[in-house]
């Protein structure tokens, strides 16, 4: 009760002028907020303890005679010395971070470009960001037969047109293939968040960095490259939770395959489940990966609470 | 800027977007195309236009799972705007004691994979009888779009300057009066946009609706990969599914596009 009074002013110092009311103001607020913690944590964090709970547990329903056995560790166990989870892994970072740098890479000239003034522009911007919007598994259409297919795909057509055999790219290069169609639909995001960056970089800073005699290389790494590391972090951080867990592109295109070379977390939990019916290994390689997540983005983002914290006052 | 700069850079940007956009035009003609004419290379885009493959894809059942799609995004998005604009508004307005860390919560939960809940979810779904229905995966998509509306409406509630609340509060505007007379058509095109990227995001989703629905509640995103499987070498069809699947979210996210920045950035950045 003693800071009602504080709790109740805003971000300005001043105080709500709130009719006397029978209700403690606290009591109000927590009504608004409470019944979206409830839900997203019944829906998010009760099922993950679930995970985990799984996870220390021997179930598969193939083999019902065996039951549900407590087994401590032994399924994280058997997943860190096996190959599979080592191929998931490493395909779910070389995936994410080629997947990233490209779509920085690409996404800033792409800013740049749809930075300029020029006839049409929004237009084109409309019809660069559609893959954004665009459904994996149609996205996985698009590409894979579209312009992958082997004998009537654009890119095959393109192959034999300068006298070179074409390829099957889903079963020569998978890894390549997903990247390229996650790229193409992740771009667009990036350059649209790195396009308002841009556009909210100060004209005087421009001016008085030709008055310094730099030249324009020399004003955007000096200047504009600063101003846009805010843009950046949040660009990653987001592409970043959705791409790690690329799920529905490998599905359509390379079903995980050949063998385990497109496989990464996300399928690799799907296959143990779905299809070997191994309940408590799935849930490990779940924890795995949740934790593995969680350590990978506090490793990039050691201050992303106080980054983000900042604006928040 | 000199006069020919400036069209070799409208020339440029022109090119790169029809590159990029190309695969999506060349799906959208097929679908009016015969198959023959789909797998001829290179693609033409001079060819009489057919509505067969539409009459086929209409008869053979795609209603069932647009249907479906139609009510767990719109289910979804609706209960996720009534728990999480009064959450983000309360967050943004009263700015309460651990204001902070409740936003964060709500943002980590978008860091938890979906395979993460999946095999639990799956159980619970299988024991309460909630496997392959729309209320089962709708409930799902409440949990992912909540943190969403959290997130992005908690920017456009703290644009709002203090003192237009003060001024209506002198007035005498007070409770549920002042938010929907005053608040709400202030953040209206922040609402908007917030339900439109829920609506997309629920359309597109396809981990959850794989792995919870079967044949009753599946989804387009279900359909497409389903057929792409069973019939890959029917390109036109195909084509036309994919078109029929991807033109309402393009659509809404053309709509959307300018304040999808805005509301994504966390508040960290001015779109």
């Amino acid at each position: 009760m003693e800071n009602i009074q504080s709790r109740m002013t805003t971000g300005r110092g001043r105080r709500v002028t709130t009719r006397a009311s029978h209700q403690h103001p606290k009591q109000r607020y927590m009504r608004l907020i409470l019944p979206g913690m409830i839900v997203v944590g019944v829906l998010t964090q009760i099922p993950f303890l679930g995970t985990l709970y799984l996870s220390f547990f021997r179930w598969n329903l193939l083999r019902p005679s065996q039951g549900i056995k407590f087994i401590g560790f032994s399924n994280f166990a058997r997943e860190l010395s096996s190959m599979q989870f080592y191929h998931a892994t490493l395909n779910t970072v070389v995936i994410t971070l080629f997947t990233l740098v490209i779509c920085l890479g690409i996404g800033m000239l792409l800013a740049l470009l749809l930075n300029q003034p020029f006839w049409g522009r929004g237009i084109v911007r409309s019809l660069i960001i559609t893959p954004f919007f665009v459904m994996s598994t149609v996205s996985g259409i698009i590409w894979k037969d579209i312009i992958f297919d082997p004998s009537f795909g654009l890119f095959a057509w393109a192959m034999r047109h300068i006298g070179m055999h074409p390829v099957a790219v889903a079963q020569s290069d998978p890894m390549i293939l997903i990247i390229l169609v996650l790229s193409w639909r992740w771009i667009p995001f990036f350059m649209l968040i790195l396009l308002a960056g841009l556009q909210s970089f100060p004209e005087e800073l421009h001016e008085s960095g030709q008055l310094d005699g730099a030249n324009g290389i020399q004003r955007f790494f000096s200047l504009v490259i600063p101003h846009l590391m805010r843009y950046m972090e949040v660009a990653i951080f987001l592409g970043l939770i959705f791409i790690l867990q690329t799920f529905g592109t490998i599905y359509v295109t390379t079903q995980g395959g050949p063998g385990l070379a497109s496989t990464n977390l996300s399928y690799l939990v799907y296959r143990t489940q779905v299809q070997n019916y191994h309940y408590g290994l799935a849930s490990s390689v779940s924890v795995l990966f949740v934790v593995l997540t969680v350590v990978g983005l506090s490793f990039l983002f050691k201050n992303i609470r106080n980054r983000f914290g900042e604006t928040l006052r | 800027m000199k006069r020919s700069k400036k069209a070799v850079i409208g020339i440029v940007a022109w090119l790169v977007a029809i590159v990029y956009f190309y695969p999506i035009l060349v799906m959208f003609l097929n679908g009016f195309k015969t198959e023959q004419q789909a797998v001829h290379m290179p693609p033409s885009l001079v060819f009489h236009p057919t509505l067969h493959n539409y009459q086929l894809v209409f008869s053979s059942g795609v209603f069932s799972y647009l249907g479906n799609s139609l009510i767990a995004a719109i289910g979804s998005t609706i209960i996720a705007l009534a728990i999480g604009v009064p959450a983000a508004y309360a967050l943004a307005i009263y700015k309460p004691k651990h204001g902070d860390d409740i936003f964060f919560w709500f943002i980590t939960t978008k860091i938890l994979p979906s395979v993460g809940v999946i095999v639990p979810v799956y159980i619970m779904f299988r024991d309460l009888n909630m496997l392959d229905t729309l209320y089962g995966l709708s409930l799902l998509y409440i949990g992912m779009n909540t943190p969403i509306v959290v997130w992005m409406m908690r920017s456009f509630f703290t644009d709002i300057p203090y003192s237009v609340i003060e001024s209506s509060q002198v007035d005498g505007a007070h409770g549920f009066a002042l938010i929907w007379r005053i608040i709400l058509p202030l953040v209206r095109p922040g609402l908007f946009a917030t339900s439109l990227l829920c609506l997309v995001f629920s359309w597109n989703e396809f981990f959850f609706a794989l792995n919870i629905t079967d044949t009753h509640a599946a989804t387009l995103p279900i359909l497409v990969s389903s057929f792409m499987t069973s019939e890959g070498l029917f390109w036109s069809k195909l084509s036309a599914i994919g078109t029929i699947a991807v033109l309402p979210p393009v659509i809404f996210g053309w709509i959307a596009q300018k304040q999808l920045v805005r509301g994504l950035s966390m508040g960290a950045v001015k779109g």
